[in-house]
């Protein structure tokens, strides 16, 4: 029983992991609290819905235009919403109502659009696989490679080029960027199309498991900023840390206390992690100024 | 005519919604995305004192109010280390803990099924039977709620709020208590939502956890950020607009079945609209921060 219950903990634990990596590439550089990445995360897999069960185009075609879509839409929300703001030099606060405020714009266009019901992209019984009394469907098995590779990807980015070097520069000290000569919108529409493309991969993955509605981005956007709070704050590889952990606790609260208390268990973790940790797993300590600002 | 009387009763419902949150939001600069939690803690409070231990309206409230403040204490307390987007962060944590411990404690709450047949509220021998006089019940409560705010915030207390939200350091080396000052200003919020809980719970006669969500608390907080934030005007005129203007969209003959989305589409685009031009608000005198 443990075995499996750590397993399918680890599956779920990759998406948040995703998730959670999109919006700590935009939080970490921007500082912008991105809610409506949860909205993004509900187009992604409406996109390829369309592209893919409705339209009929082929499978990889699809992913590729909806990534494609999705990679744009991203920086468009930059560009309209946040950009202005940034410019005006409003607070973290007014970033953080104005993307709840694009959320519900975006979900509700969703919801009219394609109504309030379950879709379920990939109908029928899945092939599953056995790993020593392990057993995992096999879009189990392709979540977690995607994982492997795409978190591989990221971070052979991350460390070894000179864009990488740059996102974790803007990390310190965003101001400092323009004065190398590097323009920040560039970054800035870097960050939001490989967010929003991480988001939108973790949705369709995960839309091809379990099926969508359009308020699936709501539980996604959280476990992902639960995610990388857990891992800490300014760090990639904390929220691939922090999600695989959230996702094996609930697994694990769920088989000692009952899947209707998942969501309270995770915010009682965040809850716990912002009070005694808030730096997270990995962060170090740092002033509260420092981390407030 | 009933109809023009269900949405001004909203408003008065509303309106003390608002109040009490702009007293968190507007002055002590604390934005919080819970108020909902307060609101329904308040209404499943009171209908349940009312309901299963009998106890009559009035005291009820009373129950419900002290209920509230006293959970208050418990988020306010550890929620104030926290600050920008953490204490955001953690208020919606607060806020989907307690709309899982509504919707989930069947044995107290009866969770998704609600509660139907609550009693209309009555005391002194007086019930609030018919809709225009639910009317002036909830006009002279939310009226009774204006003033005490109203006394609150021109009062040194209120006062010692507005200055901490400006320059927290400085009201600091005044030797005032920040921390006190915070939690006092979040137990009075959540007494005044419990209010309008109560109220809610008493009109509809039925009460599910659906009506206090975490998008219910966002809904709260828009009305007095598309209003204005830091007085008295600023919140009741976003209730006022916030409640009347998706009634517009009943007579431009829009299909039901999208009209609740086309609601919250606008509710939305206000929202970012009035952030980027009018930061703060329509009749608000403080910017949020």
């Amino acid at each position: 029983m443990l075995p499996q219950l750590l397993a399918n903990g680890l599956v779920t634990g990759c998406s948040y992991a995703l998730v959670a990596l999109g919006f700590a590439l935009i939080y970490n550089t921007t500082r912008i609290f991105h809610f409506a990445h949860g909205a993004v995360y509900t187009l992604g897999a409406y996109l390829f819905f369309t592209f893919w069960s409705l339209w009929h185009i082929p499978f990889i075609l699809s992913l590729f235009l909806a990534f494609i879509a999705i990679a744009f839409i991203g920086i468009l929300i930059d560009e309209t919403v946040y950009l202005p703001l940034v410019r005006r030099g409003s607070s973290p606060l007014v970033y953080i109502v104005s993307s709840l405020g694009l959320y519900i714009i975006i979900i509700n266009i969703i919801a009219m659009l394609y109504g309030n019901e379950t879709k379920i992209p990939l109908s029928g019984l899945q092939p599953t696989y056995t790993f020593g009394g392990i057993i995992l469907a096999r879009i189990q098995l392709l979540i977690f490679l995607c994982f492997i590779v795409i978190s591989a990807v990221v971070f052979l980015v991350l460390r070894k080029t000179r864009l990488g070097i740059t996102l974790r520069a803007m990390r310190d000290d965003s101001e400092l960027i323009s004065v190398m000569g590097i323009d920040p919108i560039f970054i800035r529409r870097i960050v939001f199309s490989l967010g929003s493309v991480l988001a939108a991969m973790a949705a369709v993955l995960n839309s091809l498991d379990v099926g969508m509605d359009p308020h699936v981005g709501m539980s996604a956007i959280l476990s992902g900023v639960v995610a990388v709070i857990i891992g800490g704050v300014g760090i990639f590889e904390g929220a691939i840390l922090g999600g695989i952990l959230l996702g094996i606790l609930q697994s694990l609260a769920i088989w000692q206390i009952s899947a209707r208390w998942q969501d309270p268990i995770t915010f009682l973790i965040l809850i716990l992690f912002l009070l005694f940790r808030p730096q997270g797993i990995l962060g170090k300590r740092r002033r509260m100024e420092e981390a407030s600002a | 005519m009933n109809y023009l009387l269900h949405i001004f009763i909203m408003i008065n419902i509303y309106s003390i919604l608002a109040l009490s949150l702009n007293l968190l939001v507007g002055y002590a600069g604390l934005l919080s995305i819970s108020h909902a939690a307060f609101y329904g803690i308040g209404a499943y409070i009171g209908t349940l004192s009312i309901m299963n231990l009998g106890i009559p309206f009035l005291p009820s409230v009373l129950l419900a109010v002290v209920g509230s403040v006293l959970l208050s204490f418990i988020i306010s307390i550890p929620s104030l280390r926290l600050k920008g987007d953490y204490f955001v962060l953690g208020s919606i944590g607060f806020q989907i803990i307690a709309f899982s411990i509504l919707y989930n404690w069947v044995g107290l709450t009866r969770g998704p099924y609600g509660i139907p047949g609550i009693p209309r509220p009555s005391f002194f021998g007086l019930t609030i039977d018919s809709i225009p006089a639910f009317f002036i019940f909830s006009l002279l409560t939310a009226v009774l709620c204006a003033v005490l705010i109203y006394i609150i915030t021109y009062s040194p207390f209120g006062r010692l709020l507005k200055a901490i939200r400006e320059d927290e350091t400085a009201a600091e080396a005044l030797g005032k208590n920040v921390t006190r000052c915070k939690i006092t200003a979040f137990a009075l919020a959540a007494g005044f939502a419990a209010i309008s809980g109560v109220l809610f719970a008493g009109y509809m006669r039925y009460i599910d956890p659906t009506s206090f969500t975490m998008m219910e608390s966002v809904y709260i907080l828009s009305i007095i950020i598309i209003g204005g934030t830091g007085n008295l005007s600023g919140p009741i005129t976003g209730a006022v607009l916030m409640i009347f203007l998706p009634e517009i969209l009943r007579f431009l003959q829009i299909p039901d079945s999208i009209a609740a989305n086309m609601r919250q589409i606008i509710y939305g685009l206000l929202l970012i609209v009035i952030l980027r031009y009018w930061p703060q608000g329509l009749l608000g005198d403080h910017k949020l921060k």
